[in-house]
């Protein structure tokens, strides 16, 4: 009894395996052939621009503050027209664990998570992004957004210009 | 006392204390904007809702203006408050520009925070927001009106409390604006407090401005350095530099403000001319090479000139536990000289005050609460401005405060001036105790004897002076002034502004000891033949830098330890580089005799913007930090005493050795500090031995 299931068992692994022979690979030669991940993979991440072609980072810290292994520093300066952004950003992909926490915290849409995949290199100290290296030229995903026109300190267009907001009062004027 | 009962628990709190209060001495936190500690209610946010049963005051009301009374039943988690609560905070959202991440208040902002705490998420109003424009207010602080809650603190705090005159409320309705009538630079020496007491991000620190995140500072409780109140500070530091500071909380000194000085003023940490590399003949060596060398170089003066011939200088700046040390290490030299401050008049007024304080000791809380503050020839803004913000408190509860000074004497609030020469001040004290004062005219005489009829009807009076005026005789003189005025019914307080922070406890470690100017003269006769100074500059600090400098190029040996560029240290042959009081721990005994412990805020190093040019940290790797090689002081003469190098080791040795010190045993820098009591029978300072020895 036992003996006979025992048999009937190993035939029919080689009859699976037979099977397959003749259908098409699910595997890929990889990496002569390459696979196109769905747009949500989650590999390295980019640093996105506003409409208008400017970084979209303001160096608030969030992400830093929101990554679970500490990859992300940064140092934040302020341009001449008030606008925040990083003086240098730097995610050490070496230790990046591709949680897509920091996308996530990200207020103005600027770190985004790429399709990416292929940055394994022979050198840790590669891995280490600069800012430079993260920067691309689009706006990534949600490409019309532009923090700045949202928030209120008038750095895309002037005190009181934005879309939702009623130009500065006037703190003399004393009617009711 | 009042019982009440608040989500089902009993609590007895004093009188006069508010719901609001009542519920924070539980731990229950209800979200809450206008009301401080310091400032006191005033029902202007309108977030403190809770639910009053029973009683006269009954129903929903704001908890900041209702005082508990006895039996009392108060909900906070009323579905009604809390729905009030909600409604509340999303209102105050309304017109807010919802810029959090390019602010600098972000992580530590009160609205963040009361805002989720309100249980406020989702926005709902889709309408336009109102806007305002923004003031440059100088180089201290930005203004982002646009952030404003009207929660009315800025200008409790500024006008209120800190007596400034050029910053206020304008408006009406739902525009009301909180800055100055034309754009300029806050005038008040207190401006400063506005960045920790608006609880969004309108005010923050324009030097701080997008350096770094709260959640990213290395902070610590930390003492200011930079008079000789030692109020709390709280330092934060991010890629080696010291960026900013904010005020501590110290009910007995500061309580919840420190001045510009301490808040912008970030000493020689950061500076680029700061040495940091131990020297020996101008030439770079190593802390260990040149802490050798040092011992070699005073035994070989000690074997061919004696020990005497061999003189230690400390300062007013240096740590207790180094000053302490010092003191021992001059006691293993065998020699006796040892000053603990360069200027000899500042030093004999600090012993005597040191030796004489004892009962007249008043901290600046109870200067706030006196009844009569008198002045005499103390100028608190230059000298210790929170002493002129405490008597400001003191007007404000109804106190008088009189100055008598060479010069009218600016103060946050109103104050009779009496403007005598400084040579008269003396002959002024003399009148105040009763004595005849010929030297001075009639009517100034006058209002002295009115004066003097003051101070006897005063039930908390403090006489204030000062060491850089008064000079030994002139503050020998102010304790006699107060020991006569003194009655079994009350005791005159004394608080004396001295140099720096740690004034008060190299005068306890002088003792009879001689002063710098006897120094000086041992150097010129050729007695003393090295000096070694702690933190200490002789040549920008002594009363004749030029007598000194002259007199500093005959010794065989000058060796300095500091953290500053000075022309002490130029000249000095052996160098070692000391820590800031932001990059080790230590102590300070403040001029009310209050052990006030500090804690290390980061490791020394050159500032990562100064070391890096691209601005990020470097691409390779190091394992030495530059610029890392200052010690503490203290760790330099446990090195050369043999001792331990275990700050905690060295305390309980310290309090064990010297029972003044006996509270340096379990110091801890969040601790409010104690004050030290001078052992009865310690030999005062003798203000007549005059005569050089
Ligand atoms: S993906 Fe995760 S681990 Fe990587 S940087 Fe973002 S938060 Fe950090
Ligand atoms: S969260 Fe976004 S905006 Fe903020 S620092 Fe990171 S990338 Fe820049
Ligand atoms: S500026 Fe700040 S402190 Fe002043 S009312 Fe507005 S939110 Fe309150
Ligand atoms: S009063 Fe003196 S100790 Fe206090 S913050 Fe100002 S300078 Fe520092
Ligand atoms: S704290 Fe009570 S109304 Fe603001």
């Amino acid at each position: 009894m036992n003996l006979w299931r025992d048999i009937k068992g190993t035939l029919q692994a080689y009859a699976v395996t037979f099977g397959y022979l003749f259908r098409k690979p699910t595997t890929i030669q990889y990496p002569e052939e390459k696979r196109t991940p769905a747009p949500r993979y989650r590999a390295r991440m980019v640093l996105t621009r506003d409409p208008d072609g400017r970084e979209r980072c303001v160096a608030c810290h969030l992400c830093s503050a929101a990554c679970p292994v500490d990859c992300i520093s940064m140092q934040a300066a302020e341009a001449p027209d008030g606008r925040r952004y990083a003086a240098w950003f730097r995610i050490n992909f070496a230790r990046c664990i591709f949680c897509g926490l920091c996308a996530e915290a990200c207020p103005t849409l600027a770190i985004q998570m790429s399709p990416e995949y292929e940055i394994c290199k022979r050198d840790p100290l590669s891995l280490v992004y600069e800012k430079e290296d993260l920067l691309i030229d689009g706006g990534g995903k949600d490409s019309d957004y532009d923090f700045y026109r949202h928030a209120g300190i008038g750095v895309a267009n002037r005190r009181g210009g934005n879309a939702d907001e009623y130009g500065p009062v006037d703190p003399g004027a004393l009617v009711p | 006392m009042p019982t009440l009962t608040i989500d089902n628990r009993e609590i007895t709190v004093p009188e006069g204390t508010n719901v609001l209060e009542a519920a924070r001495a539980l731990d229950i936190v209800i979200p809450h904007f206008c009301y401080h500690e310091a400032l006191g209610a005033v029902g202007a946010c309108r977030l403190c809702a809770m639910r009053i049963t029973d009683g006269k005051v009954s129903g929903i009301q704001m908890a900041c203006m209702v005082r508990a009374k006895d039996g009392m039943i108060v909900s906070t988690l009323d579905p009604d408050a809390v729905e009030l609560r909600r409604h509340v905070i999303e209102w105050l959202m309304t017109n807010h520009p919802h810029d959090c991440p390019v602010c600098d208040e972000g992580g530590e902002c009160q609205l963040q925070e009361m805002t989720i705490a309100g249980g406020h998420g989702n926005r709902r109003y889709t309408g336009k927001k109102r806007t305002y424009a923004n003031q440059d207010l100088g180089p201290y602080i930005a203004h982002e009106m646009n952030r404003c809650i009207a929660c009315y603190r800025c200008v409790r705090t500024y006008r209120d409390y800190c007596g400034g005159t050029d910053f206020g409320v304008f408006g009406s309705r739902d525009r009301v604006y909180f800055g100055r009538v034309r754009d300029g630079q806050l005038e008040s020496p207190f401006a400063g407090n506005l960045v920790d007491v608006c609880p969004t991000g309108v005010f923050t620190d324009k030097t701080f401005r997008f350096k770094s995140r709260a959640w990213d500072l290395q902070e610590a409780p930390s003492i200011c350095p930079h008079c000789s109140l030692g109020c709390a500070v709280v330092p934060g530091a991010r890629f080696r530099e010291l960026q900013r500071i904010r005020a501590g909380i110290s009910p007995e000194v500061n309580g919840f403000f420190i001045c510009d000085r301490g808040r912008f003023a970030k000493g020689s940490t950061n500076d680029p001319a700061r040495p940091r590399q131990p020297r020996i003949d101008g030439t770079p060596a190593a802390m260990d090479t040149a802490i050798e060398t040092l011992r070699t170089r005073l035994a070989a003066v000690v074997a061919r000139y004696g020990p005497q011939s061999v003189a230690l200088l400390g300062s007013p700046h240096a740590s207790l536990e180094a000053a302490v040390l010092l003191r021992d290490w001059a006691q293993s030299l065998g020699t006796t000289r040892l000053v603990y401050t360069a200027h000899a008049e500042q030093d004999r007024a600090a012993r005597i005050t040191g030796a004489r304080l004892e009962r007249h000791a008043r901290s600046l809380n109870d200067i706030r609460g006196s009844d009569l503050v008198v002045m005499v020839g103390a100028d608190p803004l230059a000298e210790g401005p929170l002493l002129a913000l405490a008597a400001r408190q003191a007007v404000r509860g109804g106190g008088q405060v009189a100055v008598i000074a060479p010069q009218p004497v600016e103060l946050p609030c109103r104050a009779s001036q009496l403007i005598l020469p400084t040579e008269q001040l003396d002959a002024a004290l003399h009148c105040l105790a009763g004595g005849a004062a010929t030297t001075l005219d009639a009517t100034a005489r006058q209002q002295l004897e009115a004066l003097r009829e003051q101070l006897a009807g005063a039930q908390r009076p403090v006489l204030v002076g000062s060491s850089a005026r008064l000079g030994g005789r002139g503050v020998n003189t102010l304790f006699d002034t107060a020991e006569a005025l003194t009655t079994p019914e009350r005791t005159i307080g004394v608080m004396m502004l001295l140099q720096g922070p740690n004034s008060y406890g190299g005068a306890m470690l002088a003792g009879r000891g001689p002063n710098f100017d006897m120094l000086l003269d041992g150097i010129e006769d050729g007695r003393i033949r090295a000096l070694v100074c702690l933190e200490s500059d002789p040549i920008g600090e002594s009363r004749d830098p030029a007598r000194t400098q002259e007199l500093l190029g005959r010794l065989d040996l000058l060796a300095a330890l500091d953290a500053r560029p000075t022309a002490t240290v130029a000249r000095a042959a052996i160098f070692l580089p000391t820590r800031t009081g932001i990059e080790a721990d230590g102590s300070y005994v403040s001029n009310e005799g209050r052990l006030q412990a500090f804690a290390r805020v980061m490791e020394p190093g050159v500032p990562l913007r100064d070391t890096s040019p691209a601005g990020h940290p470097p691409r390779e790797f190091f394992t030495e930090t530059p610029g890392s090689e200052p010690w503490p002081a203290w760790r330099v003469f446990a090195r050369l005493l043999g001792r331990s190098e275990d700050l905690a080791v060295l305390r309980r040795e310290i309090a064990d050795l010297d029972p003044r010190f006996a509270p340096l045993a379990g110091i801890r820098p969040e601790a409010p500090g104690s004050r030290l009591t001078t052992t009865p029978g310690l030999p005062h300072y003798q203000l007549d031995r005059e005569a050089r020895e």
